[in-house]
């Protein structure tokens, strides 16, 4: 007896289904289905999903149930929900434009259909009507949907199941049309009904307690064994069997999807092929003016051959097209991915990776058994990428061009605050359980963290909400448009996947995400922002404007500049793209770079993988002996006889026999294992995914069989298969550490010789990087640039740099550094001062700011241009009329605002100042707040933060500061925390162990008391080894001046904010 | 009189034991959070404080009774603890949430003078279980905020200004913002705010805000809000002769009655609460409250009702030396339709279940007149709830069980056994209808059966098993609902059986 399930609607159903689409894979796998139905509601989101689940069953069993894709329609007219099965390609399509039109009428997440629309589109389709709870007469709606027509039997336990079977039969036989049996599935076994209920809740916004009727009545609504079908259905066998013969007719295989690239325009009586070839040869001999090497030219003939036969040379041309537009409108970019590693994309401009110089492995998809679809990430401009994705929507429009999806999915912190929400529990304790989640780590609370947030592990809900939170942990909760994944086609794209409006006007995107799109082969293009490039474009421009020079581009920065290296070695890095992290600066002064490729490596160490892989320490160990002897030879592993002993050498000498690089992991596999090109890339594969599946051990043994048959010591290839193993999916690829590295140097030339155009750039730029403005105004500082308060007489919208008397270049803080202030009121201000604002008064007639915004910048102490301070400011703004005045009016009520005569109001002290600075601009240029606690910081022996340094190694040291940056590196077993006060910074580590201890400390605190170990690198890398924390934030109160107030009826300092809360990276 | 701990002190005076063990924390709501609404002296010298989430209160200190806030019952000791005060002066107004006004003029030199009489008085409140702060002035607002920021001052006259001047601004009294923006200013106590310019202040923050700082300095006055609340309208009569009779007294009332109703019939008013005072020619005070299930402005009806509550009292109306005054006050009312008796009979009933309602609820109690409303679950015992007839609101969104269509057998029994009864049977399995089962001793072999409808618990509740019900006909034509209790796979035992109703 066979059976297969049509009805399962997923959890991509969001909040209806139960079970992700793999859970069914597997188990229509064990249940012995020939194929699984997957109907997810006016939706394909989550078919890949299953497939690729399916997929991943048929490698490792060898068989697997076929997927038959189809959706479930819900229609807004009241007809009742009708599964869909396209036969064919074709109806695939037709089901898909269906969709689509549903989706593009309705707002983003919704879809409008009617009854109308599915036989406009019906050709081809297959339908199984799902009759509702209480079935009406459905005999002319059967008949209307014509010959490829069931009516679902479902035996839901309700009591009069037989009675209304007879129902439906008889319908079934008055319109002529089979009876098909379903279980109309929630999910996969019935154990998740518990689950299923909490999604219901959340869904329905109640409590479980709330919930009643809305929760399904009992757990039968899971995939059940064909035997027990067989049986419920017993008196009604054919409808089993239909399911069988149903499937029969389903011939679509979403495997066989095929996208059309895009068509470039190719001049006439040419090739794609040719064209790309021609364009290469063009580019390949601008780069190389002086000759094209013969590495070089070999390459890229091997690349175009392949791209010929893959025949995606449409591709490049498309991604050429896409950058060549960029470079027209001077918008920054930069090209990376796996096929962006290649001489080919350096000669289309795509990227500035000489394949002269670099490895550009173009095997990572150079792979004729199973095509992956190439890939090219392109970085433009954050501010201005918008141009370049209206430039591609413009060019081929929205029914061939849309946004990959990103599946947003429940974590940690969003299931607990919705779980506790269902359990009962209130918004204050879900809320503080979520907050002890750092960032999207954790799979799940720990009982520790349950204490940490003030509640009992061992309460009964408490227990239930962690334990649910950590099933729906991971579940996916709506689609978004992803950042900047394009999908372009030569058809309509809405033949191949539905897609529907995102909350963005005029913007689309698909249902399908990054990971279905490789699993289907289908291509994108990656439009992404990158802050960094805007950064350097604000630069350049400033620095073209005030020097006289010629305009600075990223290829005419000048090269290999000792200075610039010299600042980096002394880890002189903030706002540095990429290595002003605390464990990239850490790792500068033992690096001490010297050289581009230098920075190549810098920024491919501090990765998780060659962290793990333990890489770090020899590759370290062997640069330090190079520096002290450049002429030191390395021993290489060498293989028997009659294999190359060089071998090893050629693949690892640039990174002194470490393996840094993914391509060098493969490449290793090539060489010294002997695989294949097909095996290397099922190696990266299975590195990439190696967290998920667990397939890399299959490589084990091949791996090591490998390099021991070729002569090599078995424990050596043990370690090498080990340092692979580490690499995970953390690995930098060359080619991408070395289009980062282009960004490290420019950059860090920019702050070297421009500091004050290059903290402007970066204070106009942000959000971006690792600092907040306070300490890129700090740091500027310490590079002797004078820096000025934002002031509504001097200040742009923008930071700008202006001479003072002596000629000497400031940096004038913009308006935008003052927190609530809207970018039309800072640009009324910019637009009205003409050549100057005579006083106040003037100031608000002409600007016609209102209230709020006045205030706003009173409070920044903005007004000093116009001779007011902080205080006298707000009492002025005060006085002016609430809201604008009606134009009539205008004129007449300024005089009434007459001048007033009036007694001073107190001095406001300093501390006072600085920490009103802080609430308005985050910083302040005054003084530092932990400057006016030192009295008593130097009374309770604490150590100031640049002293800490001149500490013996492994003193006892107590230190306290402004907690600036907390950061875990993604699978790190330690903290990072920077605290920062009136004399500099200072780095704290906390062992992860520890941190369980001072969680509260380490997440919450504003001003922090770190005692423990001062440890020195010989390099001179000072760290702070905590052993305890504590969480003086309370001391800021002292500051305030209000100290001396009586307590009674004021808010507690901790609900005032006075310092900005840190930045924190994960 | 400024009584900090408030809520605290009321809870520790009904329960002794949270004196001691763990500091005291009152949990009020704010909108979907819990907050510290109150704490006593130990909660707050760890540094807990009024306004705090109370996540962040359990976060610092781990063992805390936490109690909720109950305002209403504050409301009521505060309103109590006045009336306990006028042995001092005839007028004293509460001044919620944590306050007390008492007007001194002319009581002082009972009890030797002011100072004297400002102990006297806190001692009195304190030997009552109540931490109290006090200091007099001329007006009530100073003396509001004396007691807050500066307890035990007495403001002489014409130097109460002086005396405020040290206060904080946050002692104003005002709105938060301006508090804040004062601060801003550098102006941090009242002093500093009074030298301002009258015009200066009010250009920045408006004339009330001058009016409320006149006020506090003793430059206008402000009269003292009475205690009870007033009513929407009353009626009442005054008598030259305290009246005694029933007779007389029942004349009295109807007249009222008809007299509120009419003016409620004009305004298109109906009564939810009604409250009836007995002013005794001696001083005493008689008041009587009623409430009514639906709005109402029939005279007649309210007559009944009073009636019924005066025959139900514990203590009967004593005339004693006569009443001088009695009135009717329209405590609540509500907008209502005109009274027209409608044609639908239907709705004519439902107003005759609800007057009955009205008099049975008067005449026993609230909390002894019941009605069921569907609730909705699945769970057949838990699908009616019982509430007093009289709730507001008793209208469910939810139907009685599932709906029938025409011509179907009902889904549940007439009667549902409050205790499932246990019968032994014998039934196929895995999910097959009773064949024969014994329940009260007699067997029962059935004829027909329908089912199994199959019921989940629900399971945060509990771990109870699934059941499987079925209506059953036995060879006698009774017609019963049985379930199985646990599916045959869920457990190796074989699953019991019960009896859950009977169907007519």
């Amino acid at each position: 007896m066979s059976y297969i399930e049509l009805a399962v609607t997923t959890n991509y159903s969001f909040l209806r289904g139960g079970s992700h689409p793999q859970e069914y894979s597997e188990r229509a796998w064990t249940l012995g289905y020939p194929a699984i139905g997957i109907a997810d509601r006016n939706s394909l989101a989550g078919v890949v999903r299953a497939y690729s689940g399916l997929d991943q069953i048929e490698e490792k069993e060898g068989g697997a149930p076929r997927l038959l894709v189809g959706a479930r329609l819900v229609f807004r007219d009241g007809t009742p929900d009708i599964l869909v099965y396209p036969k064919d390609r074709a109806a695939y399509g037709r089901l898909c434009q269906l969709l689509s039109l549903g989706k593009l009428r309705a707002p983003k997440g919704e879809c409008f259909l009617d009854l109308a629309d599915l036989l406009a589109h019906r050709e081809g389709l297959l339908f199984i009507v799902m009759p509702s709870k209480q079935p009406e007469n459905l005999t002319s709606l059967l008949k209307s949907l014509g010959s490829d027509t069931w009516l679902a039997a479902v035996m839901p336990h309700r009591g009069e199941d037989r009675r209304r079977m007879a129902a439906l039969s008889r319908m079934a036989n008055a319109a002529r049309v089979p009876l098909i049996a379903v279980n109309d599935v929630l999910y996969h076994d019935a154990e998740r009904r518990q689950l299923q209920d909490i999604v219901t809740c959340i869904r329905e916004h109640v409590t479980l307690a709330e919930a009643g009727t809305r929760l399904q009545v009992n757990a039968e609504r899971h995939l059940k064994p064909a035997a027990e079908m067989a049986r419920l259905f017993r008196n009604y066998p054919q409808a089993v069997a239909e399911t069988l013969r149903f499937a029969a007719l389903v011939t679509f295989d979403l495997g066989k999807l095929k996208q059309n690239y895009p068509h470039e325009p190719v001049p006439p009586g040419k090739t794609a092929d040719g064209h790309l070839r021609d364009l290469t040869e063009t580019g390949l001999c601008v780069r190389y003016p002086n000759g094209v090497p013969n590495k070089v030219r070999v390459l890229a003939e091997k690349e175009l051959r392949f791209i010929a036969d893959g025949g995606i040379a449409h591709y490049f041309l498309t991604v050429h097209d896409i950058v060549a537009f960029a470079r027209s409108e001077k918008i920054l970019c930069q090209g990376r991915g796996s096929a962006a590693n290649s001489a080919v994309c350096y000669a289309l401009d795509i990227t500035a990776i000489d394949p002269n110089v670099f490895d550009v492995l173009f095997e990572r998809f150079l792979n004729a058994e199973r095509r992956e679809p190439p890939d090219i990430d392109v970085d433009f401009e954050h501010e201005r990428r918008e141009e370049v994705i209206q430039y591609i929507y413009k060019r081929y429009g929205y029914r061939r061009a849309a946004l990959t999806a990103t599946v947003i999915c429940y974590r940690s912190r969003s299931a607990i605050r919705e779980v506790g929400k269902v359990f009962g529990l209130t918004e204050d304790v879900t809320g503080k359980l979520a907050d002890t989640v750092w960032g999207h780590h954790g799979d799940g609370l720990s009982e520790s963290q349950v204490r940490q947030a003030g509640s009992d592990p061992a309460n009964d809900v408490v227990a239930r909400a962690r334990h649910f939170a950590g099933e729906l942990a991971g579940f996916p909760r709506h689609l978004s448009q992803h950042v900047g994944g394009f999908v372009l086609t030569e058809d309509y794209l809405d033949s191949i996947v539905p897609i529907g409006p995102a909350a963005m006007a005029d913007r689309y995107f698909i249902e399908w995400d990054k990971d279905d799109l490789d699993t289907l082969r289908i291509m994108k293009v990656d439009v992404l922002a990158l802050g960094m490039l805007t950064c350097v474009r604000k630069a350049f421009h400033m620095i073209d404007t005030y020097s006289g020079a010629p305009p600075l581009e990223l290829a005419t920065v000048p090269q290999e500049d000792p200075l610039v290296y010299n600042m980096l070695c002394k880890a002189d890095a903030i706002g540095v793209f990429q290595v002003e992290s605390r464990a990239q600066m850490s790792m500068l002064p033992r690096l001490r770079p010297e050289k581009f490729y230098d920075l190549v490596i810098e920024v491919a160490i501090v990765r998780p993988g060659p962290i793990q892989g333990n890489m770090v320490k020899p590759y370290l160990k062997r640069r330090k002996q190079y520096l002290a002897d450049r002429n030191t030879v390395f021993d290489y592993p060498k293989p028997a006889p009659p294999h190359d002993p060089d071998e090893l050498k050629y693949v690892l000498h640039k990174t002194l026999g470490v393996p840094l690089f993914q391509e060098q992991a493969m490449k290793l596999a090539m060489v010294a294992a002997a695989f294949t090109p097909t095996q290397a890339n099922g190696l990266r594969r299975a590195m990439a995914t190696f967290r998920n599946v667990g397939t890399i051990h299959s490589y084990e043994q091949p791996f090591v069989d490998g390099m021991v048959g070729r002569g090599y010591d078995p424990t050596f290839a043990q370690d090498c298969f080990e340092q692979i193993k580490g690499f995970g999916s953390y690995g930098f690829p060359e080619s991408h550490a070395a289009s980062f590295s282009l960004l490290v140097y420019v950059s860090a030339w920019i702050k070297k010789h421009h500091p004050a155009a290059f903290a402007a750039a970066l204070l106009n730029s942000q959000p971006m990087g690792f600092y907040a403005p306070a300490e890129i105004v700090r740091d500027a500082r310490e590079h002797d640039v004078p820096v000025l308060h934002p002031d509504a007489a001097f200040s742009d919208w923008d930071s700008t740099l202006e001479r003072d008397a002596q000629g000497v270049l400031c940096l004038r803080l913009g308006l935008r550094q003052i927190d609530g202030l809207a970018l039309k009121d800072g640009e009324a201000v910019m637009t009205m001062r003409g050549d100057g604002y005579a006083d106040f008064a003037d100031f608000a007639r002409r600007t016609q700011l209102g209230r709020r915004a006045l205030v706003t910048l009173a409070e920044a102490d903005a007004f000093r241009g116009f001779g007011l301070d902080r205080r006298e400011g707000l009492w002025a703004v005060r006085r002016l009329p609430d809201d604008k005045p009606l134009p009539l009016f205008e004129q007449r009520s300024a005089p009434d605002q007459g001048a007033e005569d009036i007694a001073p109001l107190p001095q406001m002290p300093l501390s006072e100042h600085v920490l009103a600075d802080y609430r308005t601009i985050r910083l302040s240029l005054k003084a530092y707040p932990t400057q006016f606690l030192r009295p008593g910081f130097d009374a309770e022996g604490f150590t100031p933060c640049a002293r800490v340094g001149d500490l013996k190694d492994g003193s006892f040291v107590r230190c306290a500061g402004v907690v600036l940056v907390r950061q875990r590196p993604g699978e790190g077993k330690a903290i990072f925390i920077t605290l920062s006060d009136e004399t500099g910074i200072c780095n704290v580590v906390i062992w992860e162990r520890l941190f369980e201890n001072f969680r509260k400390e380490v997440m919450g605190a504003r001003l922090l008391l770190a005692e423990g170990r001062m440890q020195k690198s010989p390099e001179g890398v000072v760290h702070l080894m905590a052993s305890s924390l504590t969480d003086r934030s309370a001391d800021l109160r002292l500051l305030s001046g209000e100290i001396l107030a009586p307590v009674a009826g004021h808010r507690h300092p901790r609900n005032v904010r006075i310092l900005p809360p840190s930045r924190d990276f994960h | 009189m400024w009584l900090p701990r408030f809520s605290t002190d009321r809870l520790k005076r009904k329960d002794a034991s949270l004196s001691e063990g763990a500091p005291l924390v009152v949990a009020g709501r704010a909108g979907n959070a819990l907050h510290v609404q109150a704490l006593d002296v130990r909660a707050h010298r760890l540094g807990l404080y009024k306004g705090q989430p109370l996540a962040n209160a359990r976060a610092m200190v781990q063992a805390l009774t936490i109690i909720p806030a109950d305002d209403r019952h504050d409301l009521k000791l505060l309103e109590q603890i006045a009336e306990w005060c006028d042995r001092f002066t005839p007028y004293v107004a509460a001044d919620p949430p944590d306050g007390l006004i008492l007007d001194i003029t002319g009581a002082a030199h009972l009890f030797g003078g002011e100072a004297a009489m400002l102990t006297h008085v806190t001692q009195k409140i304190e030997a009552q279980g109540f931490t109290v702060q006090a200091a007099m002035a001329g007006t009530a607002s100073a003396a509001r905020a004396l007691a807050k920021f500066a307890p035990g001052h007495i403001a002489a006259p014409g130097a109460q200004a002086e005396a405020l001047a040290r206060l904080p601004v946050a002692a104003l009294g005002v709105e938060d913002k301006i508090i804040a923006a004062l601060r801003r200013a550098g102006l941090k106590n009242i002093g500093q705010v009074a030298q301002r310019q009258r015009g200066e202040l009010a250009a920045r923050f408006g004339k009330s805000f001058v009016t409320a700082l006149e006020i506090l300095l003793g430059q206008h006055d402000q009269p003292v809000s009475p205690r009870r609340p007033l009513p929407d309208l009353m009626a009442e009569q005054r008598f030259a002769e305290p009246i005694v009779a029933e007779g007389a007294i029942a004349a009295s009332l109807l007249a009222l009655a008809q007299s509120l109703s009419s003016v409620l019939e004009q305004r298109g008013l109906g009564l939810r609460r009604l409250g009836a005072s007995f002013f005794r020619a001696d001083g005493q005070v008689r008041r009587l409250d009623l409430k009514l299930g639906g709005a109402s402005r029939d005279a007649a009806r309210l007559m009944r009702l009073l009636h019924e509550k005066l025959d139900a009292l514990a203590d009967p109306l004593d005339a004693g030396f006569g009443f001088d005054v009695i009135r009717l006050e329209a405590m609540l009312t509500e907008r209502t339709e005109a009274a027209i008796t409608s044609f639908d009979s239907n709705e004519n009933a439902k107003r005759e279940i609800q007057y009955l309602a009205d008099r049975l609820s008067v005449r026993h109690g609230e909390a002894r007149v019941l009605r069921f409303v569907a609730q909705d679950t699945h769970i057949p015992e838990a699908q009616s709830a019982a509430i007093p007839a009289q709730a507001r609101d008793f209208a469910s969104q939810s139907q009685w069980s599932p709906r029938r269509q025409a011509g179907d057998p009902p889904l549940r029994p007439l009667r549902l056994f409050e205790k499932p009864e246990e019968v032994s049977a014998i039934a196929a399995v895995p999910d097959g209808p009773p064949l024969r089962f014994r329940w009260r001793r007699a067997p029962f072999e059935v004829m027909h059966a329908e089912g199994p409808e199959r019921i989940a618990m629900e399971w945060w509740e509990n771990q109870k098993p699934t059941r499987d019900y079925f209506r059953v006909e036995t060879r006698e034509g009774q017609r019963f609902w049985l379930y199985r209790d646990g599916l045959y796979d869920q457990s190796g035992l074989a699953p019991r059986w019960y009896m859950h109703g009977v169907f007519a």
